[in-house]
């Protein structure tokens, strides 16, 4: 387990929150989408994510085993849909009533200033990985 | 934890001693031409996975901006370390040169 597994792990780090970034954006470009493939409205998505390795500690025997984070799955929101009255929409119903997406502005909004945050926090470990092993060098002087 | 689970690590106990680099049937240490030769091999081959990682971007293959950061950050490090190495052995040579005989 050297320093670059440090930078690894914070890697994979990086790596997650862009994906939780490009799925608050999908949903955010499709706040208003009322068709899909399946007929339906678009339903929210949302990132599942996991821990890779099972745990690290300072012992030899375990040593060498990268963790991390990865993608685990992306499962939709199964909250019901928001339901609009706009008689004038293609796909209102008898009633005018037009189902619309699950998905809330404000709730993604604050997930990709989540997203960003943790981005930016995996980058600062990365750095601090980084001044570690050339603040190492000034043993040798 | 309590006190009494606390081993206290002696020759018999130790089960998992840290293995040195060299493996086991080796009998001699490798000398340390060789030692350098190798990392300096190391840096190298970090080298070409940064070039080929930046040339991918570049070209559309790849749209892996972290990795392509985290290699060329690789990269860098080894090859700053490899100087650092290198200053440290020529200072060596130095000193070994200035001496009176």
């Amino acid at each position: 387990m050297d320093f670059f597994s440090a930078m690894d792990i914070s890697a994979t780090g990086l790596i997650t929150q862009r994906y939780r970034m490009n799925v608050a954006s999908e949903n955010l470009a499709n706040i208003d989408s009322t068709r899909t493939a399946t007929g339906q409205p678009y339903r929210r998505k949302q990132v599942v994510l996991e821990a890779i390795g099972q745990y690290y500690e300072p012992f030899p025997q375990l040593m060498g085993m990268l963790g991390g984070a990865r993608v685990s799955a992306i499962v939709e929101d199964q909250t019901p849909f928001r339901q609009v009255n706009r008689p004038g929409h293609p796909d209102a119903d008898k009633n005018g009533n037009v189902l619309m997406p699950n998905v809330n502005a404000v709730l993604e909004m604050a997930d990709i200033m989540s997203a960003t945050r943790a981005y930016e926090a995996n980058i600062n470990a990365f750095t601090a990985a980084k001044s570690m092993i050339t603040k190492s060098w000034e043993l040798s002087k | 934890m309590k006190i009494d689970q606390i081993i206290i690590p002696t020759t018999s106990n130790v089960i998992n001693k840290p293995k040195l680099s060299l493996s086991e049937d080796e009998e001699k240490p490798k000398p340390f031409s060789k030692v350098l030769i190798e990392s300096i091999e190391k840096v190298n081959e970090l080298q070409k996975q940064a070039d080929k990682a930046i040339d991918e971007l570049a070209i559309g293959d790849s749209k892996d901006i972290v990795q392509t950061m985290i290699k060329m950050e690789k990269a860098d490090i080894s090859f700053r370390l490899m100087m650092q190495i290198r200053n440290k052995i020529l200072q060596a040579y130095e000193e070994v040169m200035r001496m009176q005989v």
